[in-house]
Parts: C-alpha cells; structure tokens; sequence
C-alpha cells in the first residue's frame, strides 16, 4: 500500500512525514528520534510507549501513525521541558527512588501525570489502580506510587 | 574490609546520579543506539519444538537486497552462552545457528535489510526445509528409554561428553554421615515439590547494535549483564583479536539474570554485520523474547529428620531439574542449588544432595534472581513449617534452632566456594520481625471462618555476595578499576561493572567518595566499555557492591597513596602523617596533617600542582577479587487473604527485614527489597510459561505480557502496609562494611507466601504457582 503523508506536532514542533499506513505511532515516533518513548512489548501490554496524544495518555505502540495527522504528541522529555506537573513527577521519581532499570520511568511519569490531570487525589489505592495498566518489573511499584502520591499531594494544596 | 570513620556519604539516602537521565528517558539502552548506515535485523525462528534442518534456501531473500545468515555462514564453534565459570567447568553444546531446532522459537536464519518491514519480508522468504522430529517436553519422559534425543555428544571443556537419556549433568555432594543423622531424628519429614518456568519478563527485550570496523574489528551495544563475556564469545566465534571487539557498557532495562550469559541474538547481530559490512541493529519482539531465555523449573525431593526438641539431625535433597534445549551451565546451577540448601540450616553437617539436570524441547533455562535459591528455599522453608507442626513448635523458634550463622560456613556457590559467616541480622530480624508483625496474635487454620480467610507466615533466605571463596573455586570473580582524580579535585571512575538499576553504580562513587574524601558530586562513573576496562565477570551473584564496590574500595585506596605522596611533597611533609577529609564548605577533598589539621590543602591544588610541575596524574589502576562470598539475609512475614469463593489470594500487608551489613544507598535497597517482593507475588501464584506440548511446542501465551500474568501495581500490598526493616549489621570483608542484598530479597517470598496461605486455610501447597484455580480446586477437596 502506498504511504501517508501525515503532520504531527510533537513536543511543540510540527513534523511531516510519510508513513506506512500500518506504522504505529510508537515506531513514528522512535524513528523521529523521540526515543525517551521506549517499546517494551509493541502489543499495548506493558505501558513503557505511554505518551500524552491530544491531550490524553495512549499507548503509543497500539496508536496508529496515521490517527495523529493533525495532533499533537507529547513525550515524557518535552513535557518535561515545559510542563510544571510533569517536571515536578520527574523530581518526585527521582528524590522517591522510584527508578531502577528506568526502562518503565518514562511511560509511568505520564501515568502519574494523566491521574493527576484527571482530577485524582492523593490517596495510595486509587493511584495503584490507575497506574496499574504499566509494568515495571524492578521496583514493586511502591516508590512510584509514593512519587505520585507527594506530587498528587502537591497539586491539591 | 574498612572502617566507618569517614564514611560520611555510604549510608546516606542521595538522588541516584542516573535519575535525571532516566527520568527524562535520555539514556540510552541498546535499543536506542542508531549508527548512520545501519540495516536492521530480524531472526527466523523455529516453528517446531523438534527438527532437522534440511536446507536453507535464501535466493528470494538475497534478490530483495537482504543480507542472510544461515549456519553456513559461521564458524562451527560450540559454546556455552554463560562464560563466569571456569573453562573446565563449562559444557559446550551450541553454535550461533543451528543444524537442528531443539525448540520452537529457536533461532534458524537471520537477514538483514534497509528496513524493519523489508527485513521481515525477506525472512519470511527463507525457505526452509526441515525434517519434524518428535518432541519431549518435561524431564521424567526426556529420561525414559527411546524418548526423543537432543544430543548425541557434548562437550566439557575439551572434554567429549556422551549424553544418555537426555541427562545433561548429574551433580551428587555428600558430606558427614546422613544415614547417621536420620538414625538420631525422632521425626523424618518427606516431601515432594515443584517450581515452575518463569520467564524473566524484564521490561527491555535483548538487542544488540554492532558495527563493523574498518580495521576488521567491532563494536557491540548490547543488553548485557557482563561486556567482557560478550566481547570474549563474539571475538572466539568470529576469530578478531579481543583488541579490536569492543563492546559498549550501556544502560539495561532489567536484568534478573536472564543476560548473565551473552544472548543468543548477539552473535547472530554480529555475523550479520560482519556479512554485511554495515552496522546492523538487532532487537527482539516481546514474543522472540519469550523464546529467549526461562527460569529452571525444578522437582525437589525433601528429607529432613528431626529430634524432637528440633534439632535437625541430618538432610537429603534430590533436584531434578528440566533445562530445556540448551545446558546454560546446569553444572553450576546445580552445586549452587545444593549450597542454597545446605547453608540454611546447620542439619549436623549431614548434607546428602543428589542433582540431575536433564534435556528437553523448551526454551533454554538459565539464572532467575536467586539462582535456584527461591526454589529450594521453597522446598526447604515449606518442610519447615510442617516439622514445627508436627513438633507442636513455633515456626520462628525451629528456625531460630537451626539457622546458619555467624561462625558457620557458608557455601556461597556451591560445594566449591565457601567461607566463614562473619555477619548475620538473622536472630534479629526473626526476633523483631516478630514483634512488628504481631507473631503471637497468629490463629491456627483450624480456628479461621468465613470465605475471607486470613493467614500469616514467615520464611528467611539469603543470598551470596558475589562468588569468591579464601580459595578459587569453578566460579571466576574479580573486578578491576580505573580511578584518577582530575585537576580540580573531582574523580573518574573507570569500570566495566554493569548497574541493572539496582544502584550498582550509585555504591562504587560513594565508596569512592569515602575512601577518597570528596563530595560526592565529584565523583562519576565514566562511560566505559571493554577497550578500557579490565575485568569484570558479571554483575550477578549479588555482586555488584562486595565485588565491584569492593575493587572500587581497594583502588580508591592506592589513588588515596599517591594523592598524599604527591601532597607530602608540596606540604614538605612526610605521607604518613598525611591524610584526607571532605570540607563541605569548600566543596572539595582536602589533605591535612594529622597532628595539625590547620595545615591542609586541596586535593584539586595538588592534583594541579602535580600536573603543572608535570609529576603525572593522580591515578590507579587494578584488579581485585574478594576473597570472602558473605550471605546476605532476609526474612519475610506475609499476611494473605484466600477467598475460599474463588480461590484468589490477596497481600493486606508485608514485612520485609533484610541485611545487606551497611546499606550504601538505603532507599536502593529498600528498593530492591519491594521490587523483589512483587516478582515473588508472581513467583508464588500468577507466573508460568505454558507449552502446547505437541510438535510445534510453543508457548501458550504467544507472547503477550497480558498472557504471561506478572503482577501489577494493583496486587501490591498498599503502600503503608509494606514496612522494610535493616538488621544493624557490618560485614568485616565489605566495603564499609556492606555486603550485598538484590537476590536475597527474592529467595523467601514463595516459600512466606505458601506458609501464610497454610495458616489461613489449612492446606499445603507443594506446586507453584499457586493459581485461583489450584487453590480452588484444593479447597473444594478440602471442604472448606
């Protein structure tokens, strides 16, 4: 089949590109060098692809390239360049120890911050659930979930 | 090995100096790695558990501009994957590619291509011919006569290895007088156990990027737990001197021991771009993945005689263990396993372990966390519990009895490499893990009601650090540095020791930083590979700080006698009299007179001096291996909730007490305590890899995670309701007295879990994982 021709505004530039129509937003996005957005199992099972897609959190690898002509894409590292939330869950990850490998880190900051922007409080259970559609495999989620619950608790003030 | 005076920083909570990297998702792992040029690689892979390669055809594929690979192509050299034991201790059984496929999923072929898509396309137009043979698919029907035969021969070291029954390796170890010992119990206690095939399930599927050199060398980036086993296999097969393969340290997402040995994608990267002349990145699908690489699933038999004021009198473990297609060193799996089991208890000195590891069409077994260690701490720590019933004793006290301790040996892997316990928090994390999870309120089962049942149960482990002994054994183990203090008083520290997340890499610069005196700000891990590093085995074992940290400790030391020798010439002073401490006002490591502190200097101003006065740079390097493999302890309390309705079991709450000695990063070990934890959860009820256990072999999960069940944020216990304790412990042969923790906090989870459950409903378990609908099914039985 012949290719796309499709424009995303990633991390706040817009890019243009061709793609196959069966590429996922994951491999665009790799293949456009965002590569803080990392494929753990391309079958939408472990989140670590997670990315803010007009304006809510999708697993990128079971997002087609093509669905975000004319969206917006956001990555953990440009979020963190520019937005507050986001940057206070990266401090959150890394003064909690929330990160080993930090294969998951990425994908689980835009967890947390989809659960706060969503209105979520901090309350330990409720954060267990919503972050519960990310693996990681190394921490035994506890220190993220302490790192959101501070943010969480942060945000509320 | 050192003293707390001046370790200021060792112990201390600081922020890990890769978080902002990682937070940000800015390091890179393999998989990240692009070299302008490169092509991409895709492996076929067997799509039967059994069969002949008849041909390969790859005309197709090459006139789609592929690059392909096929056995032809490489040098037939056999190989173990695993490369820490010594050379005369390592069987040898396979090549890069196969001449038979001995498991479905198994690699066949390889091309290269532009693209992932055109690189796919052309392997799946290799033709390939094969000749289907029967399959066997657990150890008790691979040993039967005219079962289906993997091998004919293998090889230990140079030694030919006729294989029989598909018995890879027996490993028998007996030590006092057994026979002796079950005469004096007043009580035997027998059992049966099984552990299943887990799989690894880290987050980062293994890859590899290698790029031809035009010298005739490479360069490998690779998911690695060891550069220096991947460059010495890759430089064998492909006959380059190890000078010109070089292999670049990178970050790892998740080890768990499934990259101890070089994976098997690697070699097969590389032949590609040695084919081809051009890079070539390599990285496998989830579901290739999978296929690479499980934990060894094992048949215990358990015999335990016991008095009755519970002394154990003597022990008898039979392993069969089921290693899958390949022998990723079963030999040492199975001398550890025996060490594992006998350095629990004391059981009188009489130890009787009888290990048999056997062939079959599955997925190549290797290290899971613990090595075993879980496994037939399961066993062991299950058994028990059923002797302290059976004695009317508390569980705690019959530990309490019989445990390993300070002053005993312990046999850190396997029969061959032992040493002395020197530190041990196992009195006190029994005693006040007690208290704090409240031991005393514990009902029996038979006093529980209603279809929530709770239950608690304990169980302790431990794990090695590292794998030297007084005396070398099969194991190799020792580490090497490079350390050198730059002009302004800040530190490099050059060192191929791989951190898997664990804070590997946060230990060695705090060591450093305490050995030397300096901020810790100023001191770095340099990125590193296997050009300019000397040795290191493998971050496994439990290793990371005793072995690594300990080098780090011991160079740090020599760098520490040239900076005063240098300093003493400056001060006009004699070195002895000189020695380091950190100011923090300055922000530097300065040199002092010992008797007359007010005359100092800077580290960064004799670092400078001796440069402009050109006597050098202040710098060291060295190798050095630990001659001690202390345990590291842990004890688990576990509270579980069965629902007798659906057979699920549920965490209200965990206590986790561990010694690692000195923590060197408190919240990293916290860290891996609870990380541990979770994978024990899915250890103890969710994880399994099944197979269709037909012609074709494969996994029932195809490859998604969602099918491998692991556990998830929400099974864990709730955040407040997971307490970690440390025992106040110091090793002596640490450095700064730590010793290690990241396996041990795996080894008891199964076995507490199991126990808790016991106590909440009555009913042994003897086969993990214990699913809801084993548990139901057990219960119905029951008529609860």
């Amino acid at each position: 089949m012949s290719e796309i021709n499709i424009t995303v505004t990633v991390n706040g530039t817009k890019i243009n590109a061709n793609v196959k129509p069966e590429m996922n937003l994951l491999k665009f996005l790799r293949s456009q060098g965002f590569y803080d957005v990392k494929c753990g199992c391309e079958m939408g099972d472990c989140g670590t692809c997670t990315v803010i897609f007009n304006g809510s959190s999708v697993k990128s690898c079971i997002t087609l390239a093509a669905q975000a002509d004319g969206g917006t894409v956001w990555t953990n590292k440009g979020l963190g360049e520019v937005d507050e939330l986001t940057q206070k869950l990266q401090k959150a990850f890394v003064e909690h120890g929330s990160i080993q490998c930090g294969f998951c880190t990425p994908g689980m900051i835009i967890a947390g911050k989809a659960y706060i922007e969503k209105g979520g409080k901090p309350d330990r259970n409720e954060i267990k659930k919503a972050i519960s559609g990310n693996l990681c495999r190394c921490t035994g989620y506890k220190k993220i979930v302490d790192a959101i619950y501070d943010v969480a608790e942060q945000m509320s003030k | 090995m050192g003293k707390m005076k001046g370790a200021q920083i060792v112990g201390q909570v600081t922020a890990r100096k890769d978080g902002v990297a990682k937070v940000t998702g800015q390091l890179p792992y393999a998989s990240d790695i692009n070299i302008p040029g490169m092509m991409y690689g895709v492996v076929l892979r067997s799509p039967y558990a059994h069969a002949e390669i008849v041909s390969i055809d790859t005309s197709e594929a090459e006139a789609m501009g592929a690059v392909c690979l096929t056995y032809e192509d490489i040098n037939p050299i056999l190989y173990n994957e695993r490369s820490v034991s010594v050379p005369d201790a390592t069987f040898r059984d396979r090549t890069v590619l196969p001449k038979k496929a001995r498991h479905f999923g198994e690699p066949i072929a390889a091309v290269a291509a532009e693209t992932e898509e055109e690189a796919y396309k052309a392997m799946k137009a290799l033709k390939v011919e094969y000749k289907v043979l029967p399959a066997v698919f657990t150890a008790e029907e691979a040993m039967k006569p005219g079962a289906p035969q993997l091998y004919d021969k293998v090889y230990l070291g140079d030694k030919e290895v006729k294989i029989e029954n598909n018995v890879a390796v027996i490993r028998n170890i007996e030590e006092g007088d057994v026979e002796e010992g079950f005469r004096q119990a007043d009580l035997i206690v027998e059992e049966t156990y099984k552990t299943q095939r887990t799989y690894h399930s880290q987050l980062e599927t293994k890859g590899a990027v290698c790029k031809p050199e035009p010298d005739g060398g490479i360069t490998i980036w690779a998911t690695a737990q060891s550069i220096h086993a991947n460059r010495q296999l890759i430089a064998q097969i492909y006959n380059i001197p190890l000078s010109k393969v070089n292999v670049k340290r990178t970050a790892i997402g998740g080890g768990f021991g499934g990259s101890i040995q070089v994976n098997t994608v690697t070699p097969i990267c590389a032949g590609l771009a040695l084919k081809a002349r051009r890079p070539v990145k390599l990285i496998s699908a989830r579901e290739e993945d999978f296929y690479s690489h499980a934990k060894y699933p094992n048949i215990f038999h358990v015999k335990l005689g016991v008095t009755k004021d519970g002394i154990i009198t003597a022990a008898h473990v039979k392993a069969l263990v089921e290693i899958g297609a390949h022998h990723i060193q079963a030999l040492a799996y199975l001398g550890c396993v025996s060490g594992w089991f006998a350095s629990l208890y004391k059981y009188q000195s009489n130890i009787k372990f009888e290990g048999k590891a056997v062939y079959t069409n599955k997925v190549p077994a290797c290290a899971l966390q613990g090595y075993g260690n879980p496994d037939v701490n399961f066993a062991i720590e299950s058994t028990i519990d059923i002797i302290a019933e059976k004695l009317n004793m508390d569980p705690i006290e019959l530990r309490l009895k019989n445990y390993r301790g300070t002053g005993d040996e312990f046999w850190g892997q396997g029969p061959t490499i032992r040493s002395i316990i020197k530190s041990c928090g196992v009195e006190e994390s029994l005693v006040k893990g007690r208290e704090l999870f409240n031991w005393k309120e514990r009902t029996k089962p038979s006093e529980k009601t209603g279809h929530i049942r709770r239950g608690i149960g304990v169980a302790r482990g431990f794990h090695t650090s590292g794998t030297g002994g007084p005396k070398e054994g099969e194991v190799i183990d020792y580490s090497s540095d490079y350390i050198k203090i730059n002009e302004d008083g800040s530190v490099d520290v050059v060192c191929p020791v791989v951190d898997h997340g664990g804070g590997t890499w946060d230990a060695i610069t705090k060591i450093v930083a305490d050995v030397l005196q300096v901020p810790l700000d100023m001191v770095e891990i340099s990125p590193s590979d296997t050009r300019t590093t000397g040795y290191d085995v493998c971050t496994h074992a439990t290793r990371g700080v005793f072995c690594g940290g300990g080098a780090a400790y011991f160079v740090a030391h020599k760098v520490k006698e040239r900076l005063l020798e240098f300093a003493a010439r400056i001060m006009l002073e004699n070195p002895i009299d000189l020695d380091v401490m950190r100011d923090d006002e300055l922000g530097q490591g300065v040199v002092y007179v010992k008797n007359f502190p007010e005359k100092r200097i800077t580290i960064g101003k004799v670092a400078k001096t001796a440069q402009i006065n050109s006597w050098g740079t202040i710098a060291y390097a060295d190798s050095y291996r630990q001659k001690n493999c202390p345990p590291c302890f842990v004890a688990h309390f576990v509270e579980v909730e069965v629902n007798t309705k659906t057979g699920e079991i549920s965490f209200p709450k965990v206590l986790i007490y561990g010694d690692c000695g000195t923590p060197v990063n408190p919240d990293l070990v916290e860290g891996q305590l609870i990380g541990a934890f979770n994978r024990g959860m899915g250890f103890a009820i969710y994880e399994d890899t099944l197979y269709e256990e037909n012609e074709i072999g494969n996994l029932k999960c195809h490859g998604y995670m969602v099918d491998y069940k692991t556990p998830t944020s929400y099974e864990m216990p709730l955040a407040e309701n997971i307490i970690v304790r440390l025992a106040d412990t110091y090793e002596p042969t640490g450095p700064f007295g730590a010793k290690g923790m990241g396996e041990a906090a795996f080894s008891s989870v199964a076995a507490a879990i199991s126990n808790a459950i016991y106590n909440a409903i009555g009913i042994r378990f003897t086969e993990l994982p214990l699913t809801p609908e084993k548990v139901l099914k057990a219960i119905k039985e029951k008529g609860i």
